[in-house]
């Protein structure tokens, strides 16, 4: 409070203190009000505004039937410009853009009864044009020394902002709620240490939450990827900053899903964090395309060595012992092309495997002169391994181009026939007999030195099999016989 | 003498170009092994001096086998188109030949193992 100057201060003068308004008071020529001088005021009167001019509150005293204004400095803030035009007015005129409102005060006041109104919304002109002014009125009766009404006191607190920041905040919801509607993500709240989740919108992808979840983590997350959330949860706290991370959760339907989570810290005056807000996106489709992309291209960059390290292997025993360049090229190309053509085979099956008869027929038919030489024949197809597919192409490839060099297919009138058949082993077992059979050739001896084709089944193909392969050189043509269990490696 | 070694591919072609690698260096091939766990077996009962690993077995990693080795006090040499990247952090320390390689890469991963044979 500002001190009163001396002057001012006198005892002899009223009212005593009150700050401007007080003063201003004082030197007013009440005696052109229906008041009078000051020197004339009923005791009720001066102690009325004694009172309120001591007053931290904004009051005005509407005194007699005009209702003429006497307040205090609080007051005089809240009329702004009005002030202090407004001293000493009669009220209806003083506040003429609210003057019906003020007569039915005055009315209902000099009667006896009081009025509140909370955030009562009045249009005033307080700064040159009309604004929207909100506000909680008391008004009750003054007496004066006939015990009758003299006046009307009125408590008036103004609340415009807080009405308009509540009207703010609901506008505000209402656009969080429409945004929150409009997205297909999750939409959570958490509590400013993100030890309970508040709320979480699951859209049929997370379970919903609804009320505050200590356990969400338990819940949400799995145990082996919390450290690494936590993590992130913990650094976002630390520099309050948004918190973003992709992580596995598990879904509604309890299985595993992936999800790309963002929340942003709401703040409050003093920059405390209050909440986070955030959404999360189902990510788990692109996460599984990737990890899927990721995997083919390990194994494909894996699957180019092999082949390069098969090429590498072919050559090494096409080139070894050779005394014709020309035909070790040749024999070198054809091995290429049945590699790529067995390449082709398991491709067409997507790497899971072949069938016996298509992997004989691929290998088989390019060479053969004539349809009517070469015959394919099984009771019943057999799945093979992609590995076993591979091997028997390059296989019966080394045996169809012996044929063809050497064998069956060397004459005008030869022929190969290649059969299989499954069969119960001694045990029970599941086993496999294929039979590689030519016949009307030229009459066959039994060769030097085992070439490719020999090594490949007697020295390959056996051993992928896991069986036996014998080649019989007999005088009425070869006869290649390879038995294996049907499935090698069960129980193994 | 040359060393007795084990091999374990699941390629036929690649087995046979590594079996003619180690007759060229003068080694005795004792087995080969095809899948893992035919690779088990052996590397548990057979009677060698090093072992040739491929990682992938037919789509199942040969670490098993590689294990079994360890604890038997057999060196062994992987054999992969994975590179070192495809081999488990446990024998990041193992020697690696990277398929495609030459007799000469296996030829020094092999002697790097068993030591260069004073006979040759």
């Amino acid at each position: 409070m500002v001190p009163e100057s001396p002057e001012q201060n006198g005892s002899h003068s009223f009212p005593v203190g009150g700050g401007e308004t007080g003063r201003l008071i004082r030197s007013f020529d009440w005696s052109k009000t229906p008041l009078g001088p000051l020197s004339t005021w009923p005791q009720s009167l001066r102690t009325v505004t004694g009172m309120l001019l001591l007053s931290p509150v904004p009051i005005v005293l509407l005194w007699g039937e005009d209702g003429i204004m006497i307040y205090n400095d609080a007051y005089s803030v809240f009329a702004g410009k009005r002030h202090p035009q407004l001293l000493g007015s009669k009220v209806r005129e003083g506040w003429d853009e609210i003057a019906d409102f003020n007569d039915n005060v005055m009315k209902v006041g000099l009667a006896g009864g009081t009025l509140a109104y909370e955030n009562q919304q009045l249009s005033l002109i307080r700064q040159g044009k009309p604004e929207p002014v909100w506000m909680n009125l008391d008004y009750s009766p003054v007496l004066d020394e006939s015990g009758k009404p003299g006046g009307v006191i009125a408590i008036v607190v103004e609340t415009t902002q807080t009405v308009l920041a509540q009207q703010q905040l609901r506008e505000s919801e209402e656009r969080f709620r429409a945004l929150t509607n409009a997205t297909s993500d999750v939409v959570y709240r958490f509590s400013a240490d993100w030890k309970e989740m508040q709320q979480l919108d699951g859209r049929g992808f997370l379970e919903d939450t609804d009320n505050p979840r200590i356990a969400w983590q338990e819940d949400y997350l799995y145990p082996e990827d919390r450290p690494k959330i936590q993590a992130a949860i913990d650094e976002s706290i630390r520099t309050k900053s948004t918190f973003q991370i992709e992580h596995r959760v598990r879904k509604i339907d309890g299985s595993t899903g992936w999800t790309q989570s963002r929340a942003v810290p709401i703040v409050d005056d003093d920059g405390e964090v209050i909440e986070w807000f955030g959404t999360a996106t189902d990510v788990t489709s692109r996460r599984r395309n990737e990890e899927h992309l990721r995997l083919v291209v390990h194994e494909l960059n894996h699957r180019v060595k092999n082949n390069l390290a098969m090429t590498q292997a072919i050559a090494a025993r096409t080139f070894r012992d050779v005394t014709d360049m020309k035909e070790a090229q040749a024999a070198f190309g054809a091995r290429m092309v049945a590699l790529g053509h067995a390449n082709d085979l398991l491709t067409g099956e997507r790497w899971v495997g072949a069938s016996l008869k298509g992997a004989i027929e691929q290998a088989v038919k390019p060479h053969c002169p004539d349809e009517s030489r070469c015959q394919i024949e099984g009771v019943e197809d057999v799945q093979l391994s992609p590995k076993t597919a591979l091997a028997l192409t390059l296989a019966m490839h080394e045996m169809s181009t012996n044929a063809f060099k050497y064998g069956a297919w060397s004459n005008a009138d030869g022929k190969v026939n290649v059969s299989w058949r499954r069969y119960k082993g001694e045990g029970g077992e599941k086993r496999l007999q294929i039979v590689w059979e030519e016949i009307d050739g030229p009459v066959v001896t039994v060769p030097a030195k085992r070439g490719f084709g020999s090594v490949l089944v007697e020295r390959g193909l056996s051993r992928e099999m896991g069986g036996e392969a014998k080649m019989e050189f007999l005088p009425q043509g070869l006869v290649c016989t390879i038995d294996a269990p049907e499935d090698p490696y069960a129980g193994r | 003498m040359g060393s007795r070694v084990l091999v374990v591919e699941d390629e036929m072609t690649i087995a046979l170009l590594i079996e003619d690698m180690l007759v060229e260096m003068g080694h005795v091939v004792v087995d080969l092994a095809m899948r893992l766990p035919q690779a088990e077996e052996l590397a548990r009962k057979a009677e060698f001096d090093v072992a040739v690993l491929d990682v992938n077995l037919d789509g199942r990693r040969s670490f098993p086998v590689a294990d079994i080795l360890r604890e038997r006090g057999i060196p062994f040499v992987f054999a992969t188109g994975y590179g070192a990247s495809g081999v488990d952090p446990t024998y990041a320390h193992s020697p690696i030949v990277t398929k495609p390689f030459v007799i000469d890469e296996l030829k020094t991963a092999i002697e790097g193992l068993v030591g260069v044979d004073p006979g040759r």
